[in-house]
């Protein structure tokens, strides 16, 4: 490959691993605006979402690679995959809010932040028990349409991943924008006191701000599936590492700020994997986490100043 | 508790101190004599992998427990550690051997050695030698992963040190050359006792025996455990604490934010590389592996069981789970399997609880964090309960008690702080608009206005909590650009509008953090307590008492109660002593009789006079216009940033501006009725 096809291929594998970071990052960033709250939950959210998405693949009849869909099955596979993990996922977040968050809102310290640890460890453990440690091959129902550019390779997959996520973006800012409840949510970010008395039903809320973001990850766990083609229950540490590092380097509690930093973090991902090998790109990302939170802890289009204290 | 109660009953007449140094030692006694009661090699070796989780939370411990730093990549130090003894015993990295070499060798670091090809450089490194120093690299690591991050808030440190806990294992599994990569350094020294030959001594090697490392595990645990109570019981404790409790107040109150932390961060570090010298060299192995995040949150675990910032706590938590894993759920599972083995069900025989063992760790967390976040053995003590004498305490009049007992001071003459041209902006909005203010040495001066007037705001430019431009001077010395606990340990102490007092810790606790910038005892002193750091602490915990004494019996029987159940002028009380333990040569007082009634706002306006009365200088922000008459020698009016008025009390009331600004119509009426008053009894 040349090195203009080099960077054509990097940056469409850059794109798809930013459209499932973005996705991630956003619930990170929906909970913390809220709450200001690191939910560690959310990593392995993101990962039972990808084996909720893989039974259900499994149950309409796609199991590995051997399926082919077209046409009209191929647009409802995909639509109920994403639904049925999306409201599943959606509902976990709402249930670990709603059972164990809601009883730590009025503590302070970082007691809501460790039990979210532990959650994490319990989702991870439900998998690891329930389905096993090994590498699960995900169906690819999609058929291998693909455009050549050069020895540039941009296939079909890669287009719905982008569809997919460019939809879900849409919709989040036109709800979080435009909607009653949205509205509400913002003024929650800014002031749960003031946006409670002023009618605002933070509960609701809260628990919303948990839907969605949930839902979001179990889109990122599904796209992460069809992307690498397969799951595993250690797949949601550095893969929410990178999404967390994407909410930050954006600006945290900043919807548009995620949705920017999950795909530069994707880039990045892809440039140093090319460029100086997979193994130190963890090391490159982190990197960049210490140094936008030392020198920039806005981050890049976040307004509001981390340290309120 | 109430097992401890029961246990401690026969000995009800014995000191609390000599029961827990009696429970101390019968503990200590119990595990030195455990290996010859036992002839099954692997509990020893079980109890000894133990003391090394104990020893890690303990380490963990001072970090998150004490200093508040929630570090989530802890295991990353145990690395360090572990690889730093790795590296220099086994056979993995071996430079060319050269007569530079020669001086070490002779010392017995390195020793020549040939595997055909040239002669090589094998590091022969000391294991009793590798523990201390092991610490100190790891205290050194400690230091440069904590520089850059530590600034920042408690759950962007979680995710940060997660960071460094995953990079350290990948830069290991990595770096092939030195560390042989995801396969590990295999051949890693185990320690071995030099021979003493005039004691007739044939040296020892551990080898693989479990019971000399036991005996090394338990003194580490002995010494960490001891290390760790002494350093909590002293300057650098109390200040860990606070700083956990509230930053701001820490700093206010002299501490230095960015040493303690970092000192927190490398002693913590320290605990930890410790452990891993101690640990591999008892693996005789290291590889990426033993160091990633499951050994970091299983730490954590421990934390959280046993209670956060409580030392017995935490290893009584490492202790509960090593039990959880290696005893209580291979036994259940040998129940569950009896039984299904009985009824003739497959589930239950196929049952293996050891593979859930990560699950109860996460039911652990949650479970400590919705019932029980203080931890099994919590570090706060129970408080005393007061008698009803003590609960007493009648309003009375007339100042202060037993104030012979407190240092006047003198004031000096000239002027204490010279406030010039001082502004302060908050984005867009000035808060400050070149404010200039004099305070002379020994006076009292108020400042008043309306709330948002920036009253608050030109404290915390004072204090150096906000920047701000112009100058202000403190005795000569400018304080614009220093940290507030610089500030503080100029001479100038202040209150809070709002009481930022360190909730859970005892009002002792909270006066001697007020005289953290007065004392000297470092991490050392700390530990070994030499006769200088004892007398220091003394004298300090004999201050602080007197200052409590100068409110009669209000604080003093309460000295050990947490300041969170105090009533609210009480904690006023302690806020006022606490910035009077720093020694302060201007005391700034921000709406000190706020919430108060009427006859605790007279009882302290008159303790606020006597202070100025022994020579402290003051500056006072206050809305009750009785006590700023009865107390300043001039007043300052701010209104919107700007100084609108300045003058004695009678004078300011009096001003037009200040009555539309601030005092309002009412009391422009009820200044007129007076004069009225006034005028008719002259003309009368």
């Amino acid at each position: 490959m040349t090195t203009g096809e080099l960077f054509l291929q990097q940056l469409i594998n850059g794109l798809n691993l930013g459209a499932m970071y973005s996705l991630l990052a956003l619930g990170f960033t929906l909970v913390y605006g809220i709450m200001e709250l690191i939910n560690f939950s959310h990593f392995n959210v993101f990962m039972v979402g990808a084996f909720i998405a893989l039974g259900v693949l499994r149950l309409m009849g796609l199991d590995g690679q051997i399926v082919i869909l077209t046409g009209l099955p191929l647009v409802v596979v995909i639509l109920v995959a994403f639904v049925v993990t999306m409201f599943s996922t959606g509902m976990i977040g709402v249930g670990i809010e709603r059972l164990l968050l809601r009883p730590l809102r009025a503590v302070t310290g970082p007691a809501a932040m460790i039990l979210t640890i532990g959650v994490s460890y319990i989702l991870f453990n439900i998998i690891l028990i329930g389905v096993g440690g090994d590498t699960r091959n995900f169906a690819n129902p999609l058929p291998s349409v693909s455009w050549h550019f050069g020895e540039a390779t941009l296939r079909l997959r890669d287009v719905l991943i982008w569809g997919i996520t460019i939809v879900l973006m849409l919709g989040l800012t036109y709800f979080v924008q435009f909607t009653k409840l949205g509205k509400g949510m913002r003024a929650t970010a800014q002031d749960p006191e003031a946006a409670r008395m002023m009618g605002v039903e933070v509960d609701n809320v809260v628990g919303l701000s948990f839907f969605i973001g949930s839902a979001l990850a179990g889109a990122s766990g599904l796209i992460f599936g069809l992307y690498y083609n397969y799951a595993k229950v250690d797949m949601g540490f550095s893969a929410g590492l990178r999404a967390f590092t994407a909410a930050v380097l954006g600006g945290i509690g900043n919807v548009p700020g995620a949705m920017l930093g999950g795909v530069l973090i994707g880039l990045i991902e892809a440039g140093s994997s090319q460029l100086i090998g997979q193994a130190w790109a963890d090391v490159i990302i982190f990197s960049i986490l210490v140094i936008v939170l030392v020198f920039r802890p806005a981050g890049l289009l976040g307004r509001q100043a981390p340290n309120k204290s | 508790m109430a097992v401890t109660d029961i246990l401690a009953r026969p000995f009800a007449s014995w000191s609390q101190q000599k029961r827990q140094g009696w429970a101390t030692i019968l503990v200590a006694v119990a595990f030195a004599i455990y290996p010859f009661l036992t002839d099954d090699d692997s509990n020893i070796d079980t109890i000894a992998n133990a003391m090394s989780y104990a020893t890690l939370a303990l380490g963990l411990n001072i970090v998150v427990g004490f200093a508040g730093l929630l570090d989530l990549g802890y295991a990353a130090f145990f690395a360090i550690g572990a690889y730093y003894y790795g590296i220099f015993t086994a056979y993995q990295v071996m430079p060319p051997w050269s007569s530079g070499w020669e001086p070490l060798a002779a010392v017995g670091l390195v020793e020549k050695i040939n595997q055909g090809g040239g002669d090589l450089v094998h590091f022969t490194l000391s294991f009793w030698l590798a523990l201390p120093t092991g610490a100190l690299v790891a205290g050194l690591f400690g230091v440069l992963f904590g520089a850059p991050t530590l600034r920042l808030r408690g759950d962007y440190l979680a995710i940060v040190t997660l960071g460094f806990g995953e990079i350290v294992p990948i830069v290991a599994r990595n770096a092939d050359s030195i560390t042989n990569g995801a396969a590990g350094l295999n051949g890693v020294k185990g320690p071995a006792l030099p021979a003493i030959k005039a004691l007739g001594f044939e040296g020892y090697s551990f080898g693989v025996n479990a019971t000399p490392y036991y005996y090394v595990g338990m003194v580490l645990v002995a010494i960490l455990i001891f290390s760790s109570i002494r350093l909590r019981d002293s300057r650098i404790g109390r200040a860990w604490m606070a700083i956990r409790e509230d930053e701001t107040a820490a700093s206010a109150m002299g501490i230095n934010l960015r040493n303690f932390k970092l000192l927190a961060f490398a002693i913590g570090a320290s605990f930890s590389g410790f452990t891993g010298v101690y640990f591999v060299s008892k693996l005789q192995v290291a590889t990426p592996e033993m160091f990633n995040f499951s050994v970091s949150s299983m730490l954590i675990v421990m934390v959280v069981l046993g209670g956060m910032g409580s030392v017995w706590g935490v290893v009584v938590g490492a202790a509960l789970l090593q039990l959880l894993q290696t005893w209580i759920l291979p036994r259940s599972t040998d129940v569950i399997r009896a039984i299904g083995e009985s009824v003739g069900s497959d589930f239950l025989m196929a049952a293996d609880l050891v593979q859930w063992t990560q699950m109860f760790f996460g039911i652990i967390i949650v479970v400590m964090m919705l019932f029980r976040r203080e931890g099994l053995i919590p570090a706060t003590r129970a408080q005393p309960k007061l008698d009803l004498e003590e609960q007493q305490a009648d309003v009375k009049r007339g100042g202060f008690v037993n104030v012979d007992r407190i240092e006047k001071w003198n004031p000096g003459t000239g002027n204490a702080l010279e406030i010039k041209d001082v502004t302060v902006r908050f984005g867009g909005l000035v808060a400050l608009n070149k404010v200039s203010l004099t305070i002379p040495a020994g006076g009292v001066i108020a400042v008043i206005g309306p709330n948002g007037s920036g009253k608050s705001t030109l404290f915390n430019a004072i204090t150096g909590l906000v920047p701000s431009e112009g100058s202000i001077k403190f005795e000569g010395h400018e304080l614009i650009g220093l940290r507030p606990d610089e500030v503080l340990a100029a001479g100038v102490a202040r209150t809070f509008q709002n009481i930022r007092l360190f909730p859970k810790l005892t009002v002792l606790e909270n006066v001697l953090i007020g005289q953290h910038c007065r004392l000297k005892t470092l991490p050392f002193g700390a530990i070994f307590r030499p006769p200088a750091a004892r007398a220091e602490e003394q004298g300090a915990l004999r201050k602080a008492l007197d200052i409590l004494g100068l409110f009669g019996n209000r604080l003093s029987p309460r000295a050990n109660h947490t300041v969170a159940g105090l009533s609210y002028a009480n904690r006023r009380r302690v806020e006022i002593s606490r910035a009077l333990a720093s020694r302060p040569r201007i005391l700034l007082l921000d709406e000190p009789t706020a919430g108060m009634n009427p006859n605790e706002t007279l009882e302290l306006a008159e303790q606020i006079g006597e202070l100025n009365a022994m020579g402290l200088t003051i500056l006072i922000i206050e809305h009750k216009l009785d006590v700023v008459t009865r107390l300043a020698n001039r007043v300052t009016v701010l209104d919107h940033g700007d100084v609108i008025a300045e003058g004695t009390a009678d004078e300011v009331q009096r001003n037009e501006e200040v009555l539309t600004a601030y005092l309002g119509r009412a009391h422009r009426a009820k200044i007129e009725a007076q004069d009225a008053a006034a005028k008719e009894n002259a003309n009368g």
